[in-house]
């Protein structure tokens, strides 16, 4: 039973359209012109209980469209989502009370609270009982490291530390799907790494479901397996992340290390970078073992290594390829 | 019952932290002393000239002073600074949170904030209003104070039912800050009774701000001139604006869920 599933899920927004200048302001004032943007069209999938998965593509690609769809902050405009077997648009409190959206550029927990005290405003809101509240502040504090925060007011806090904050509040209810908008978004890389621990952790013990966007390849590896990438309002690729190189990236990378290269490196493949005794070079993924062959015949190789190329590149590229359909 | 509790909460917790901050009580403190001392310097002038102000005698513009000042205080303490709250949640995007929670939004919005110093006017509107009823030269029956309780609680929904209409207007135009900023000088005419004012302006703070429920009626309980015909028309137009508003938050909120990005 899956627990969360988007059926042709569509959302267009009307957007007022107003020419640039004084006279077109005030024409618009009176007769306004409308456009229909397709933010998300008719989108479809299914999401497991437990899973984490990755919801990937560029600004504007229709991510938090999708999310806000998803927790009933936007009424879909044709199609259906069902969460935790409910119709999120209906905002039922039996659902609400099994979710949580966490969005990295906004702040959930009161500025000139302690953490602490929003913590206790939480456990009225979502009814928690006294003993498991104070079981999971305390598990709380001691994996993110929130001794010394929770009792300072948030405007307080660095930017990683208001994020730990934030987390720890919007989960001590333990949501069942957690809905992540850009989680790390701003945060230095070991504020990084300890977000996606304790994320990774949390859903393991709970057995939460994670969907998750992020700009930042390395939270989609060390979190999800699989992933979703939507572009331009389509879901383009669906399916493990490992696989993802596979499908959209057309070539590998050789990195050749010689005692002397040779001086036409560019017949091997395009070259991405070359040092005195170091190259690499991107190889369409038919030709990589012929290359490497006559790599090996050509210099006197010391090392080489074939690898995937960089999943940042992959995904750029999966972002140029695909244009816009009109 | 949840809602009380959840409410108890939000106090508890806005009234903790906002003890820690005594400057603001002093602050606070001086500046209902100031406007308390003004106000009297009003009626004061106006008795050196008249005995009645439009059939009101002092001690019972005291009243309607003392009234005003309570009104006041719950408006500061508990109305405005939640209103402004939720404006500000749709403008910076955090509105989202109060969407996603597992309360009625409208509640939740309404209950955060609690600014406890403004508290003070409710001593001072108490004193006024004591003072108001000793000099008054008539007696006051149980049932007058009753009519007095429920009129004044009746008022002081309608005048939330307002607000709650006008903060609404934030899910469309983002901006409404400015409309609260009116509401206020509006709420300065109510420290006089609204029957010395010409009737177009009385029908406003009637029927479009109601200022006249919430402090002019209750005065009458309190001196003696309320008719059975005003308390009815109070409760039944509570009980109209009451459903009125949630319509308007209902429709408000809707255009939120269906157009935001």
């Amino acid at each position: 039973m899956p627990v969360v599933s988007v059926d042709s899920l569509t959302k267009t927004f009307r957007v007022p359209v107003r020419e640039s200048g004084l006279a077109a302001s005030v024409r618009s004032l009176f007769n306004r012109e409308f456009r229909h943007v397709e933010a998300v069209k008719a989108i479809d999938f299914t999401i497991e209980p437990g899973e984490i998965v990755g919801f990937l593509g560029p600004n504007g690609a229709g991510k938090t469209t999708t999310l806000k769809m998803l927790t009933g902050l936007l009424y879909p405009t044709s199609g259906s989502a069902s969460v935790l077997d409910h119709d999120p648009s209906l905002r039922e409190r039996e659902l609400l009370k099994r979710l949580a959206l966490i969005m990295g550029n906004r702040n959930n927990l009161n500025w000139d609270l302690p953490a602490l005290d929003s913590y206790e405003l939480q456990r009225a809101i979502y009814e928690i009982p006294k003993d498991q509240y104070a079981s999971r502040v305390e598990s709380f504090v001691e994996l993110l490291d929130l001794g010394a925060l929770i009792d300072k007011p948030v405007r307080n806090l660095s930017l990683g530390e208001r994020m730990k904050v934030e987390i720890g509040g919007a989960l001590l209810h333990h949501p069942e799907v957690l809905f992540l908008d850009e989680p790390t978004l701003g945060l230095d890389v070991t504020m990084q790494q300890r977000i996606r621990t304790f994320i990774k952790e949390h859903s393991r013990k709970t057995g939460a479901t994670v969907m998750l966007t992020s700009h930042y390849m390395a939270d989609i590896v060390a979190l999800c397996e699989r992933v979703i990438v939507i572009h331009h309002g389509r879901i383009i690729y669906d399916g493990a992340l490992s696989n993802l190189a596979d499908q959209f990236a057309g070539y590998k990378t050789i990195t050749v290390t010689a005692e002397q290269l040779t001086p036409s490196m560019e017949s091997y493949g395009s070259v991405m970078s070359v040092a005195a005794q170091v190259a690499t070079v991107r190889v369409a993924r038919a030709e990589v073992s012929a290359v490497a062959r006559r790599m090996l015949q050509d210099m006197s190789v010391l090392d080489i290594s074939i690898a995937e190329p960089p999943i940042e590149d992959v995904i750029a590229d999966v972002f140029d390829s695909s244009e816009p359909e009109t | 019952m949840r809602a009380m509790r959840l409410l108890g909460t939000h106090w508890r917790i806005a009234a903790m932290n906002e003890l820690q901050y005594r400057a603001n009580f002093f602050v606070q403190l001086l500046h209902s002393g100031l406007s308390l001392v003004t106000g009297l310097i009003a009626i004061w002038l106006v008795f050196q000239y008249t005995p009645s102000l439009g059939g009101w005698s002092q001690p019972e513009l005291l009243i309607v002073m003392g009234i005003h000042i309570i009104v006041g205080a719950v408006l500061r303490s508990f109305i405005e600074p939640n209103m402004r709250r939720l404006m500000d949640d749709v403008e910076l995007g955090t509105f989202d949170y109060v969407m996603t929670k597992p309360v009625d939004p409208q509640i939740l919005a309404s209950i955060r904030e609690l600014r406890v110093w403004h508290l003070v006017d409710f001593v001072l509107g108490g004193l006024v209003l004591g003072y108001g009823m000793i000099q008054l030269s008539t007696t006051t029956s149980a049932l007058d104070v009753v009519a007095f309780g429920a009129t004044l609680l009746a008022g002081v929904l309608m005048v939330y039912c307002v607000w709650i209409m006008i903060t609404s207007t934030a899910f469309r135009v983002v901006r409404s800050q400015e409309v609260l900023n009116l509401f206020e000088g509006f709420y300065q005419t109510g420290r006089w009774p609204v029957t010395i004012y010409p009737v177009w302006l009385r029908g406003t703070l009637t029927f479009v701000i109601p200022l006249a429920f919430a402090i002019t009626v209750p005065a009458e309980a309190l001196s003696d001139r309320l008719s059975a015909a005003t308390v009815v028309l109070a409760m039944s137009f509570a009980v109209v604006i009451v459903v009125v508003s949630r319509a308007v938050w209902r429709m408000n909120l809707k255009h939120y869920s269906g157009a935001s990005a």
